[in-house]
């Protein structure tokens, strides 16, 4: 397991020849086809695709939540597929943060033992400290002991947010974090992730329909039918 | 670990509906089988300690050869740490102011009685008063009837022969008095150290040496095996066993319980089984998160092996807390109905099984998918996941099957309980497979409409999973309930039938063969005709085909039959409550044979043509055994080992003659008069113990009812816990139903008829498994005839139908009451 960067590596992430299969009663289907790419540290990059075009399988595999068919995918200098489940749990303690489409809050909870449960499980110090700051800092901090019922979505994604960076992660994935909300309270979200990736400087891997969102990313990488189109620089989109 | 804390505390936890099933189900199951395993031991003791107060002692040794044993017996059984006290038995006339009147006299030791209670009355006008030591010397007590009879009062002198004794009080229960018909005259009872001076016991006089001994189980053994090689013929050692009467209904009532402490472990394993399956299912999403938050797959297994632990031990605890209340409030019922008191006493042996229950419980049925969520992957927080295919609960089933039988087996000691329960099981899981079949069969080709009954069948086809395991779950359930039921029925039943109001509750012993028409027309005259008259011959059996008896059969010393005189008799026809088993009984006209009671033969291995030789007297007479028959020992009827064919062997011996009859309450009185005019008839008066056997059997049904109550309580958690495992998937789909236009009374009507259609089949199901187990019970545990229960049979499936359908009905609530789009976010 690696969770520290001892030679100061420039890459974040490097994926090798990605592909991804699964098999169905008749056949086999192919998710993601041959897929390579690098981000770099403090990197923000979105990934743009159809609806089934491979992108949230693609997101699952470079965060580790899944092994890919083949290729090779290389996470903070960790090559996922040969860490066993747990060091890939533990990797994901200390170095990933997660932004999810629903949210994925613990009902039972509140929005303040939420945020310390991943501190708790990485063994941090202090955990209620650090949980109360960041919910302040997302505008919640009167709301510390509201259990996810009863929070708006955009509050709840909020907490979620707060969650994701709890830990101190090096890369935050997010899989349409405003995809669940609407236009307005979507662009209050949208601000509050890229301020704090920014303050916290952060690696950002984010999979976005907004297409605002997406422009305001470094980078874009375009899915279709599993196979990554060239990645695209901001500043050519911009002409 | 505030956060990870609280999500694993159980005041959490028991906001979740499965999990308030689970432990529900422990705290029944725990619940009821220490209740029961408490007060079954707390019956076997009780009852140990009246068959030993039925002796006044734990062992009896007799001399029946009117000779004192030899002094070193008695000091050898005090070194060896074991209390002693003796009596002396006799009959002789006693003398009142001016009338006589032969009596039974027992002259006690001061250390009488070793066990049990001795109650008497110490003036006329006194109440009773329970004492620790009979008659001083100098004094004697006297049966109440005496007074009438000889004509005297309490402090009034009685001449026993040359002595002269004060009447110092009125015998009301002594504890070795009743069973025995033995106890022949009116009893008299005196001090031991009296009997030499009154000159009463001459060379050759009929007397019995009774000496008492009381102590550990473990000395009194050892010190049998040291006394049993000096034992003479006429040496009688007895035991509790002997002493039994209603310790053959309490043996049933005892088997009972056990079955109902099977059947709640059963029922409770079901609910945990289905409870945290749905437990398991419902913690996916939250394991997965936790996974992607990084927690490891043993980090997991670790959290929710602490959780379960802590269900354990909230089951144990739970359950222990129902269950002492709950045995104190039986003790106190035993208590009452034994008029003396029981002391509420923890068995901590007794409390093994209960524990063991839980754990068993937790780990055969609930861990095993919950070990399983370690497997969750942890995209599933992206993307749900193909669920379980129900494939992977195989092994699980094997586990479970293994650890009921296990557990039932530990419980009950009973392989044929077992045997039988997991015999009706199979059996309904077979039929339960056949159903399967017929539903994919038949209900393929239905097609959905607007009419509610063919909604009803595609429901049922399209969960047919669902359906089929809640077939199986609910006919389960059903069919441990309804084997509960059944046999309770018919035990209770065969209870009240075996001691009916007019049971006979006088004995008349001891009648000379020349009064029998008299004494027989004296009680037709008052109305209170007499139950059929036995002549009585005592002898011993004293050889089996040719060979002595004690030889033969030495290796089984328990049967006490051996050992004393038996009650020979003969008789024209089979009583009505024997039922012959073996042979044939007696022809018109046949004076060959004698017919043997079951057990003895049993006993003794005894088989049809064995050649028996009893010794009467210094006679001999010689019989083939002809027929072996059952009999009613509770039935307070004269019963006997051995009957003979009238005009057969025992005809020319002497025989006095026996009955029994039933006098009500109100006419006790009528009894004086009676001895005064057949006073050489003894009158034995059971009357006393009738009732308490009575109220001990009304006390106990009461036990078995409140332990039904659990059982049944155990049942309904079963029952939730199915149904509400498929909750969410019914609302969800009446609202899409709804949402895509259905009227919501072809929603109601359909979901109704096919919730009726699942309790119907499993109502079907799980009586037919009942009554299939209860066949296979009746003839091993409780030695009844099958019949089917009608009455039981056809209500249940009704009942079960109209229960399910409304049920349904509720269910669907709130999908009526609320807007399809409010109810789609809800469920999302
Ligand atoms: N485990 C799986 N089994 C079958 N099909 C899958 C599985 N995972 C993904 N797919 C399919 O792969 C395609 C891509 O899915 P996904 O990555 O979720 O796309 P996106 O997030 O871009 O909408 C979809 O057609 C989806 O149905
Ligand atoms: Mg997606």
């Amino acid at each position: 397991m690696q969770t520290t960067n001892p030679d100061g590596q420039r890459l974040m992430l490097r994926v090798e020849n990605l592909t991804h299969r699964v098999s169905l009663e008749t056949d086999t289907l192919t998710i993601l086809k041959a897929v390579s790419l690098e981000i770099n540290r403090g990197e923000s990059v979105a990934i743009v695709g159809r609806s089934g075009s491979g992108k949230t399988t693609l997101l699952g595999l470079l965060a580790g939540l899944d092994t890919p068919t083949e290729g090779t995918v290389e996470l903070d200098g960790a090559i996922i597929s040969r860490l066993s489940e747990d060091e890939r749990a533990q990797l994901r303690a200390h170095r990933v943060g997660f932004v999810f489409q629903s949210f994925q809050l613990l009902p039972a909870l509140t929005a303040l033992e939420n945020v310390m449960l991943p501190l708790e499980l990485a063994g941090m110090n202090a955990p209620e400290k650090r949980a109360r700051e960041l919910l302040e800092r997302v505008g919640l901090g009167e709301r510390l002991t509201h259990t996810p019922r009863q929070l708006s979505g955009g509050e709840q994604q909020r907490v979620a947010i707060a969650r994701a960076f709890a830990s101190d992660p090096a890369i935050l994935f997010a899989d349409e974090p405003t995809g669940n909300l609407d236009n307005r309270t979507g662009q209050e979200i949208s601000d509050l992730l890229m301020a704090l990736n920014q303050e916290q400087g952060t690696t950002l891997v984010m999979v976005t329909h907004d297409e605002q969102l997406a422009a305001r990313c470094s980078r874009q990488f375009h899915i279709e039918a599993g196979e990554l189109t060239e990645p695209v620089a901001q500043v050519e989109l911009a002409h | 670990m505030a956060a990870t804390k609280k999500l694993m505390s159980v005041r959490r936890d028991w906001r979740e509906r499965d999990v308030r099933v689970v432990l529900a189900a422990l705290i029944i199951a725990v619940a009821t089988v220490a209740t029961i395993a408490l007060f079954a031991s707390q019956l076997q003791r009780t009852l140990v300690s009246s068959a030993s107060s039925f002796l006044a002692a734990d062992r009896q040794l007799e001399a029946e050869n009117g000779r004192p044993v030899p002094e070193p017996w008695i000091n050898e059984a005090t070194e060896r740490g074991l209390e002693t006290g003796r009596m002396v038995e006799f009959s002789t006339m006693v003398f009142g102011s001016d009338a006589f009147q032969l009596v039974s006299v027992k002259a006690v030791s001061n250390e009488y009685p070793l066990r049990g209670e001795l109650e008497i009355q110490g003036s006329s006008e006194g109440s009773r008063v329970q004492v620790e030591n009979g008659p001083a010397p100098g004094e004697v007590w006297i049966n109440p009837r005496l007074l009438r009879l000889l004509d005297i009062q309490l402090g009034d002198t009685l001449e026993v022969g040359s002595r002269m004794l004060t009447v110092a009080g009125l015998v009301l229960r002594e504890p070795d008095g009743g069973f025995s018909l033995s106890a022949l005259a009116p009893r008299v009872m005196m001090h031991v150290d009296d009997v030499a001076s009154t000159g009463v016991l001459q060379e050759g006089s009929r007397v019995k040496y009774v000496y008492l001994f009381a102590g550990e189980e473990a000395s009194l053994e050892r010190y049998y095996q040291w006394l049993q090689p000096q034992l003479e013929p006429s040496h009688e050692w007895e035991g509790v066993r002997d002493g039994e009467t209603f310790s053959r209904s309490l043996d049933r009532a005892e088997s009972f319980l056990l079955l109902g402490g099977s059947l709640a472990v059963l029922l409770a394993a079901v609910a945990v089984a289905v409870a945290s399956r749905q437990y398991a299912l419902s913690q996916r999403d939250t394991v997965a998160l936790l996974k992607t938050l990084g927690l490891g797959s043993s980090g997991i297994g670790r959290l929710y092996l602490k959780r379960l632990a802590l269900w354990g031990v909230t089951g144990m605890v739970g359950g222990l807390l129902v269950a002492l209340p709950l045995f104190w409030v039986l003790t106190r019922l035993l208590s009452e109905a034994l008029e003396r008191p029981v002391p509420f006493q923890l068995d901590s042996a007794a409390l093994t099984p209960a524990l063991l229950t839980a754990v068993v419980s937790l780990f055969a049925f609930a861990y095993p998918p919950i070990r399983r969520l370690r497997n969750v992957p942890a995209m599933r927080v992206l993307r749900s996941q193909p669920g379980e295919t129900g494939r992977e609960a195989l092994p699980d089933m094997l586990i479970a099957i293994v650890a009921v039988f296990g557990l039932v087996w530990l419980y009950a000691g009973e392989v044929s309980l077992v045997i039988s329960l997991l015999g009706g099981l199979a059996l309904l899981l077979g039929a339960l497979g056949v159903l399967g079949w017929l539903l994919v069969a038949t209900l393929r080709k239905v097609r959905g409409g607007g009419h509610a009954w063919r909604l009803a069948l595609v429901g049922l086809y399209r969960h047919r999973r669902a359906s089929l395991s809640q077939i199986a779950v609910f006919a389960m359930t059903l069919m441990l309930a309804t084997t509960l039921i059944l046999v309770r029925t018919s035990l209770l039943d065969d209870w009240q039938g075996q001691l009916p109001d007019d049971a006979p509750n006088h004995f008349l012993i001891n009648i000379a063969p020349d009064a029998v028409d008299e004494v027989a027309d004296y009680w037709e005259e008052r109305g209170q005709p007499l139950d059929q008259l036995y002549p009585m011959v005592r002898g011993r059996f004293t050889e089996l085909n040719g060979q002595p008896v004690k030889q033969v059969v030495s290796k089984d010393q328990r049967v006490g039959a051996l050992n004393r005189e038996l009650n020979l008799t003969w008789m024209p026809s089979l009583p009505a409550d024997n039922v012959i088993v073996a042979g044939s009984w007696f022809e018109e006209g046949q004076t060959d044979g004698v017919s043997v009671e079951a057990d003895l033969a049993n006993a003794l291995g005894l088989v049809l043509g064995d050649e028996l030789t009893f010794t009467i007297g210094s006679d001999k007479v010689t019989a083939n055994v002809t027929s072996i028959r059952t009999v009613q020992w509770d039935s307070m009827k004269p019963n006997f080992y051995m009957a003979f064919p009238p005009g057969g062997a025992l005809t020319n011996m002497p025989a006095t003659w026996i009955t029994s009859f039933h006098l009500p309450k109100d006419r006790k009185s009528e009894l004086n008069e009676f001895s005064r005019r057949f006073p050489t008839v003894s009158l034995l008066e059971i009357d006393n113990i009738i009732e308490r056997i009575q109220e001990i059997v009304r006390q106990v049904t009461q036990a078995i009812e409140a332990i039904l109550v659990l059982i049944l309580a155990a049942a309904l958690v079963v029952m939730a816990a199915v149904v509400s495992a498929t909750l969410q998937d019914r609302q969800r789909e009446g609202a899409l139903l709804r949402t895509l236009g259905g009227r919501q009374s072809l929603l109601v009507r359909s979901t109704m008829l096919e919730f009726a259609l699942l309790g119907g089949f499993a109502g079907i199901l799980g009586v037919a498994a009942a009554e299939a187990a209860v066949w296979a019970l009746q003839f091993r545990m409780f030695e009844g005839a099958f019949s089917w229960h009608w009455q039981v049979v056809l209500p249940i499936p009704i009942i079960s139908a109209v229960v399910l359908s409304m049920f349904g009905r509720w269910q669907l609530r709130p999908v009526l009451s609320v807007s399809p789009m409010l109810l789609l976010r809800r469920l999302e």
